[in-house]
């Protein structure tokens, strides 16, 4: 049996080939991050802030999604979603794009993973800072607002970082649904090739997302050091 | 929406087929993964020569692509490349028949899991101070006793809630394993609810069965933090 030999230029001609369609990987875990932030601030408030019973119903969400793996998830809603609108609205969302239901699973899995660096980073700024700036006279909203939120902010950033790193790993299963983002279309190139280079296209699919993530992070931690410039103390 | 838990209830129990290929696979992989784990943490520590830069390339690369890429390159490299290595040797075995792919699985987890884990061993020995290094070579043991004697025990006691999130981390990665035809939880339930087309049924209890699961592995890991930190409260 013959091998075809394993060539180099194959990968660095199917980069650009790919790269446009890292815009619906991009444009899918943006939307699920954005979202996802907003179901995670609320958590954490929740979990902070809320009555017992709420504060409960926060902590067995989060729980729940930490448990759960991501495709588990993804083909959970993929299939059970559109069977609860029918019976509940009688809407078919059958013929709805598949980024819609990878934007639902995601913004459910990063709103659990996020809402305890929200917590712990809202946690690590003192009480006796909202307490300083409602007794120089500002609401607590106020308070809040312009006191409590920029400092979390810095603390939570390179959890926050982490975080988005990995969403953006874990929405590449997207594909498994039919997606056509990045690997949906590596998997679509090998097929019209007959199978043939797919470890080449694989490679560089790998190497697309190592660079991607590589700059993410340079650009996270040169936010953090601008951020924490006017703390010479320094958190790392 | 009406769920049929006749169905989920005949799964659910199904689903125990699943169940040793999933915990073997993460055990497996866990075990095999230690060692060179370990290695890589100590080539890292270094921080100078080529070791040091391959062993930090390794990692950055594994903890810098999705899983699921690893596995599509890996399913696609290793049958071929053991087939030429076992015609080469001569070795009468048909890899693409014979070779159940839950193998190939445990070489990529293992593979995985190496690069996370010796993060955790190298930020867990940085945790220990440099004078506990001193006092051991001071009282005449040699760097590696020190090492097993002194350093580890107490860096591991460090690392254990670290090692519990990459249990559950692998135990749910090895869900993607259904992908090579590995017979797991998911695959079982996969095949279970092709026959009716109850797929919300049947994810829905793989669902349950990985909350148990992980329920149980972060409890163990609670007693091992008791267990490995006991030097802690004999002061």
């Amino acid at each position: 049996m013959n091998v075809r030999p394993f060539s180099p230029d194959v990968i660095f001609s199917s980069i650009p080939v790919l790269l446009p369609f890292l815009l619906v990987t991009l444009e899918v875990g943006i939307s699920s991050i954005l979202l996802g932030s907003c179901l995670g601030f609320l958590l954490a408030w929740a979990k902070t802030a809320g009555r017992p019973w709420i504060r409960g119903a926060a902590e067995i969400y989060t729980y729940t999604i930490r448990c759960t793996p991501s495709i588990v998830l993804l083909f959970v809603v993929f299939y059970g979603i559109p069977r609860l609108w029918e019976s509940w609205f009688g809407v078919d969302m059958n013929d709805w794009s598949r980024s819609v239901f990878v934007v639902i699973t995601f913004t459910l899995l990063f709103g659990g993973y996020i809402s305890e660096v929200f917590r712990a980073a809202w946690q690590a700024v003192g009480t006796e800072q909202t307490e300083a700036a409602v007794s120089v006279g500002l609401s607590e909203r106020q308070a809040f607002f312009h006191i409590v939120l920029p400092q979390a902010a810095v603390v939570a950033l390179p959890n926050f970082g982490n975080s988005v790193i990995n969403l953006l790993k874990e929405s590449a299963l997207a594909y498994t649904i039919g997606l056509i983002d990045l690997i949906g279309k590596g998997n679509l190139m090998i097929a019209q090739n007959f199978g043939a280079y797919g470890i080449e296209i694989y490679i560089a699919c790998l190497l697309i997302y190592w660079g991607m993530n590589i700059m993410i992070e340079k650009i996270f931690f040169s936010v953090e050091t601008y951020l924490s410039k006017g703390n010479p103390a320094g958190r790392t | 929406m009406e769920l049929n838990t006749d169905f989920m209830i005949q799964t659910f129990s199904l689903l125990a087929k699943g169940l040793p290929v999933t915990l073997g696979l993460t055990a497996l992989s866990l075990f095999l993964s230690a060692g060179p784990a370990f290695w890589i943490a100590l080539r890292r520590m270094q921080r100078k020569g080529a070791g040091a830069r391959a062993a930090g390339l390794y990692v950055s690369f594994i903890r810098g692509t999705p899983m699921i890429l690893q596995i599509l390159l890996m399913y696609s490299l290793l049958p071929s490349a053991l087939n030429i290595f076992v015609k080469s040797a001569g070795i009468p075995l048909n890899v693409f028949d014979q070779v159940n792919p839950f193998w190939y699985a445990c070489v990529i987890f293992t593979l995985n899991t190496a690069a996370l884990l010796s993060e955790v061993f190298r930020s867990a020995i940085l945790s220990i101070p440099s004078g506990q290094m001193e006092a051991g070579l001071s009282v005449g043991l040699t760097r590696w006793q020190t090492y097993r004697k002194i350093i580890l025990p107490q860096a591991m006691s460090v690392a254990v809630p670290s090692i519990c999130n990459i249990t559950v981390n692998l135990i749910k990665g090895t869900s993607l394993a259904f992908l090579m035809g590995v017979k797991d939880i998911l695959a079982v339930a996969k095949i279970q609810a092709s026959y009716g087309y109850n797929y919300i049924e049947a994810y829905l209890d793989v669902f349950l069965v990985y909350i148990i699961l992980c329920t149980v592995i972060q409890l163990f890991f609670r007693y091992a933090e008791k267990m490995a930190g006991h030097y802690r409260t004999a002061q």
